[in-house]
């Protein structure tokens, strides 16, 4: 049905799984880089990396003491009922894996499933052997997942909404990296963790010949062409696989908005100078984030409306 | 350990035996085959098997846990010739059953001329008054069905119930036949099979003619979902129709006509394969608190816009005392003799019959009237004191609801357990699809066989298996032919060797040079 | 008498304390053109403004079928009719139909009590005392007289979903409850009995040009030959006041408005009805 459309709920099941696996991998490189960090510092130290963590991921934490690195991972990790922990966002993915077995190949959903059967087991594992196994275990299953996906999906608009979502939740993680190194950035050290956070660290080491300066590596991961975790690359791959799904169409509108959303951040993130970066980023950041969630906003919209599980009530009398 | 078959002692029909150790002609092949292996290669191959279908997803819902439904090495096989007569039987049922449907939903001239009490009608749950005034545009409300027959004790092919609601389990037809010809091939020498596969597309013709008259009628697939027991079923029908699966929330219902949610817009839907049972179809009209149903429904299919296949409504012919009123239809309707008998059925609302029933109820099988899948039947010789006296009473309270038969020992055919080959009972579902022209029968279909030694009940929902069912020519000399299938040559394809090198990187070529 | 015509405009609506996004509805508010009865015309007018459809249903009821697919608060419905009323003629009853069974199987769906229109036997032993159950007519208008006796006429005693049980255990209810028990009684006795929902013009002097306070209304038919027409509420046969919309077992196939919608919030129900006399 590629050019008549294809279903709303399987549409937005594809577009979530995207998202959820690129959250579950982002989440873990994050996790993975400051575990370091954790781990090196006292005790009583950890409170204040794991807030700070709590903050880039977007988490309340409602604990009154003082935090550690067991909280951050509970959390942050292991908790399967918060879609925006690991756990929670692969299991996410495998119940809209689930429901849209007929669209994805049986090897993608064979890798999905396997996955949450074998989360628990590794996450005792690495209650022993330390959080890296698990945190580890999901960055490779996530790749699989998407290698996977990469070899067995045409590419047709299934694949275009699977890559839109991840787009969407890549533009989203990467924002929210950047935010946390607004504050107190001190140091070579800090750079280093934040690079591997962010999966930069050689591609960056080879375009910079090997400097860390602090505005060089936030324009790096803002605005960098070609790298394909920078937010400004995100945004134009949003942009064609919106421009290709709409296309498809019989009847497009010259201005699409949802696109508007995506030109416009563009428009302003290609103008930046490298040295104003860290000066504005701020206000690129909450450029970014609007635009992530009206993009969202808009998509669910424009081809997902699907009344959701309608729960109905009679009337009826005189 | 070879290979040795176990003759069941009752009275009971063997389909593969005529006497202990002498097959029948029909299985002479299988029994040869079979007798070559050992008990050990035909479990293993048994394990290949379930091995397939759980690969494949192939379960059933047992108790809320997904299991599969184990299909038996050993085929049962039917000739053309007696086959013939089993198709012709069935697809005399359906137009008898689709003429009575059109009846009761219309002018009722059946109970003006006395033979059917309205009571059995129009009391019954099953009787949808809102399928009043919804007519078919190929005029077939009975778009697939599954009418299962027994063997008798003297051979014969006997209706043991008929479904026209949702009957399901041709998947399992397709699946089984799939992996018997992949894993279990050379029982398949000096046989003609009768393929299997043309269900799908027949299904699809039958669903198009039911559309409303449009160039590209678009049909799909209804299904509750993931956690329905024969959600794979669903999933493989549409798959091989090319039919968009669908749950009730894709689909939105706008001044009577049907729409599926798509990402370019909401597209028309003309024709409904709905897995969905009429009471959860339609909030509007039935349980309003269904989540699987789409509201307007009903209404859009009776102003002619959308096709529901299965009709709604079709549950009184399903019910097992108007199925005591079937054979009578036959001649009411179609002027004909019934081809298949029913098993002998007696209604218990008769103070004279119920007397008789209730004094000596161990010597019958009674069966609630609106039960499915085996649920509620008491097999009077089995049943304990306490449940005869349950029963007994269930009866005097409300006789309407119960229908008595005699035993039939169901035909047995041996069968792999741990140990043995040996004779389990079974049963038959054939499918039949109705386009509004003529019924076309599925060759062979479900044949059920109840695992447990002496049971009786053999559906899968009580813990049952299934075994490849063939309808085959019959080749020997005299014996007149059925049904010819016209075979091509298999083209033989001999692999050529083109004698280039695989490529691979310059640092190991060096290495292999050295 | 020359025939009346009436004009009936019906209100009726709810309002939903919190927007509805997506509505389905059958309204049954149009009156039935038959023997005594000539509907001249009748229309719905719906707000929110929507496409309808139209169907007779299994009992022969004039359906009118409707979707609101955009949020609205209220969902108002005003069905306007002009209908030319007969007094209906009573035909001879004096047939006992109680015990026979052909007319048993015919009559079946008449006969048999629903889950709104069963009573307990003590009932319809107290009901038929002393009665011969050979003239039906006389039986019905006892019975008539002896619902209107014992249950009184006290709007708001009891709801909707009430059953001719509850009314007469509370020993008060509305037409409807009235109507319910009534037919129940009929039909343990034998005598194939529907329920009938409509409209009144409540007063027995005509005003001409006048609009006045109509009621929606129920009441009881029963066979016996012909269908025959009893209002027990008010202790009458029917006559050319009654206008007829719809006839079934009970409430349940003839609700004026019934529907589904998603959401919920709680609705609250307006309901008015004005009746003019017209001049033919």
């Amino acid at each position: 049905m590629s050019d008549r459309g294809m279903l709303s709920r399987l549409a937005e099941s594809l577009y979530w799984i995207g998202r959820y696996v690129e959250r579950a991998d982002d989440t873990a490189r994050i996790i993975d880089s400051y575990v370091h960090r954790l781990v090196e510092a006292p005790t009583s130290g950890q409170d204040e990396i794991v807030r700070s963590l709590f903050s880039i991921l977007g988490v309340e934490s409602t604990a009154s003491g003082a935090l550690t690195a067991a909280d951050a991972l509970a959390v942050l990790a292991y908790d399967a009922a918060n879609p925006s922990a690991i756990a929670g966002a692969l299991v996410g993915a495998y119940e809209n894996a689930r429901r849209s077995r007929d669209i994805i190949s049986s090897e993608m959903w064979v890798a999905l499933n396997a996955t949450r059967l074998r989360l628990p087991e590794v996450q005792a594992t690495s209650l022993q052997l330390g959080p890296s196994t698990y945190l580890q275990f999901v960055r490779e299953r996530a790749a699989l997942f998407l290698g996977l996906a990469d070899s067995t999906m045409s590419r047709d608009d299934a694949w275009r909404f699977l890559m839109l979502g991840r787009s969407v939740e890549r533009m989203d993680m990467t924002a929210r990296l950047l935010r946390s190194r607004v504050a107190g950035v001190s140091g070579d050290q800090d750079w280093m963790a934040f690079l591997r956070a962010s999966g930069a660290m050689e591609a960056y080491m080879r375009s910079s010949s090997g400097l860390t300066d602090g505005s060089g590596i936030a324009a790096f991961l803002l605005i960098d062409r070609l790298f394909p975790r920078s937010i400004l690359f995100m945004v134009h791959e949003a942009e064609q696989w919106l421009k290709e799904l709409q296309s498809t169409q019989l009847r497009t509108a010259p201005s699409d908005p949802i696109r508007q959303h995506l030109v416009q951040a563009a428009t302003v993130l290609e103008f930046v100078q490298s040295d104003d970066v860290l000066f504005r980023l701020h206000e690129l950041l909450d450029l970014v984030e609007e635009t992530c969630i009206a993009v969202n906003d808009r998509i669910t919209e424009r081809f997902f409306n699907r009344i959701l599980a309608v729960s109905w009530t009679t009337e009826g009398g005189l | 350990m070879t290979v040795a078959f176990e003759l069941d002692a009752s009275g009971a029909w063997n389909e593969m035996f005529e006497a202990p150790g002498v097959p029948r002609a029909l299985y002479r092949p299988v029994v040869e085959q079979l007798s070559m292996a050992t008990m050990r290669e035909l479990h293993q191959r048994r394990d290949l098997l379930a091995r397939t279908f759980s690969d494949r997803g192939v379960t059933f819902a047992f108790s809320g846990e997904e299991r599969p439904f184990p299909l038996d090495l050993l085929p049962r096989v039917i000739s053309a010739l007696e086959w013939d007569l089993v198709a012709r039987g069935i697809s005399q049922r359906v137009r008898a059953l689709e003429a009575f449907l059109a009846d009761v939903y219309g002018d009722g001239q059946i109970f003006n001329d006395g033979l059917i009490p309205r009571s059995v009608v129009l009391s019954s749950p099953n009787f949808i008054r809102a399928a009043k005034g919804i007519v078919p545009e190929n005029g077939a409300r009975v778009t697939v069905s599954g009418v299962d027959l027994i063997r008798d004790e003297l051979g014969a092919f006997r209706v043991l119930e008929d479904n026209v609601r949702i009957p399901s389990g041709v998947s399992y037809v397709i699946e089984n036949r799939r992996a018997m010809t992949q894993h279990a091939s050379s029982l398949f020498s000096e046989y003609s099979v009768h393929p299997v596969d043309e269900y799908p597309s027949r299904l699809l013709a039958a669903l198009r003619s039911a559309a409303p008259q449009v160039t590209e009628p678009v049909v799909v697939v209804l299904t509750p979902g993931v956690h329905n027991a024969a959600y794979f079923e669903h999933v493989l029908l549409a798959r091989m129709m090319g039919a968009e699966l669908v749950e009730g929330s894709d689909l939105i219902c706008r001044s009577n006509k049907v729409f599926m949610r798509t990402t370019h817009g909401e597209r028309q839907v003309h024709s409904i394969y709905r897995r969905v049972d009429d009471e959860w179809l339609d909030p509007l009209h039935f349980r309003f608190d269904s989540m699987v149903g789409v509201p307007g429904l009903v209404n859009a299919a009776r102003a002619g816009n959308v096709a529901i296949a299965n009709a709604l409504g079709n549950g009184v012919a399903d019910d097992k005392l108007v199925y005591t009123y079937v054979p009578s239809f036959i001649s009411y309707y179609l002027g004909e003799q019934p081809l298949l008998e029913n098993v002998e059925t007696y209604r218990l609302e008769d103070a004279e019959i119920r007397g008789e029933v209730l004094g000596a109820l161990d010597r019958y099988v009674v069966k609630p009237v609106d039960g499915s899948g085996g649920k509620g039947i008491v097999i009077g010789h089995l049943a304990s004191e306490e449940e005869l006296a349950a029963t007994a009473a269930a009866i005097a309270a409300d006789p309407r609801k119960w229908i008595a038969q005699r035993p039939v020992a169901l035909s047995t055919m041996p069968t792999l357990t741990e140990s043995t080959i040996g004779a389990r009972h079974i049963d038959l579902r054939p499918f039949a699809i109705n386009d509004g022209e003529s019924v076309w029968v599925l060759p062979g279909g479900l044949t059920r066989v109840a695992l447990a030694e002496g049971e009786l009940v053999v559906n899968s929902s009580k813990g049952g298996g299934s075994k490849d069912t063939w309808v085959v020519d019959d080749r020997r000399r005299g014996i007149p032919q059925g049904q010819q299938r016209s075979e091509e040559p298999v083209p033989v394809l001999v692999p050529k060797a083109s004698g280039a090198l695989r490529q691979s990187d310059p640092v190991l070529r060096a290495e292999d040079d050295q | 008498m020359s025939p009346l015509l009436l004009e009936i405009v019906h209100h009726t609506g709810f309002d939903y304390a919190e927007p509805v996004t997506l509505s389905y509805n059958e309204a049954r508010m149009t009156p039935v053109s038959d023997a005594c009865q000539l509907v001249r015309r009748s229309r719905l007018h719906i707000s929110p403004s929507v496409a309808q459809g139209r169907y007779l249903d299994y009992f022969g009821t004039d359906v009118t079928t409707f979707e609101v697919t955009e949020p609205h608060v209220r969902l108002s419905v005003e069905a306007i009719s002009l209908v030319e009323r007969r007094t209906p003629e009573l035909s001879s009853g004096s047939v006992s139909h109680a015990l026979d069974t052909r007319l048993g199987d015919r009559f079946l769906e008449y006969l048999t009590p629903t889950p709104r229109s069963t009573i307990h036997q003590d009932v319809v032993d107290a009901a038929a005392a002393g009665q011969s159950l050979g003239d039906v007519h006389h039986l019905a208008e006892n019975l008539a007289e002896f619902v209107r006796h014992n249950v009184r006429y006290v709007p708001g005693a009891t709801s909707v979903q009430s059953t001719a049980t509850e009314a007469w255990e509370r020993r008060a209810g509305v037409c409807q409850d009235m109507t319910h028990l009534m037919v129940a009684i009929l039909r343990e006795l034998g005598v194939p009995a529907r329920y009938v929902s409509g409209y009144l013009y409540p007063s027995t002097t005509i005003e001409p040009g006048e609009a006045i306070a109509g009621e929606s209304h129920a009441w009881v038919e029963y066979w016996c030959g012909a269908w025959a027409g009893i209002d027990p509420t008010n202790g009458l046969r029917e006559t050319e006041r009654h206008v007829v919309v719809a006839r079934g077992r009970d409430y349940d196939d003839v609700p004026p408005i019934k529907g589904i919608y998603d959401g919920s919030g709680s609705t609250q129900l307006g309901v008015r009805v004005e009746m003019t006399a017209r001049s033919l």
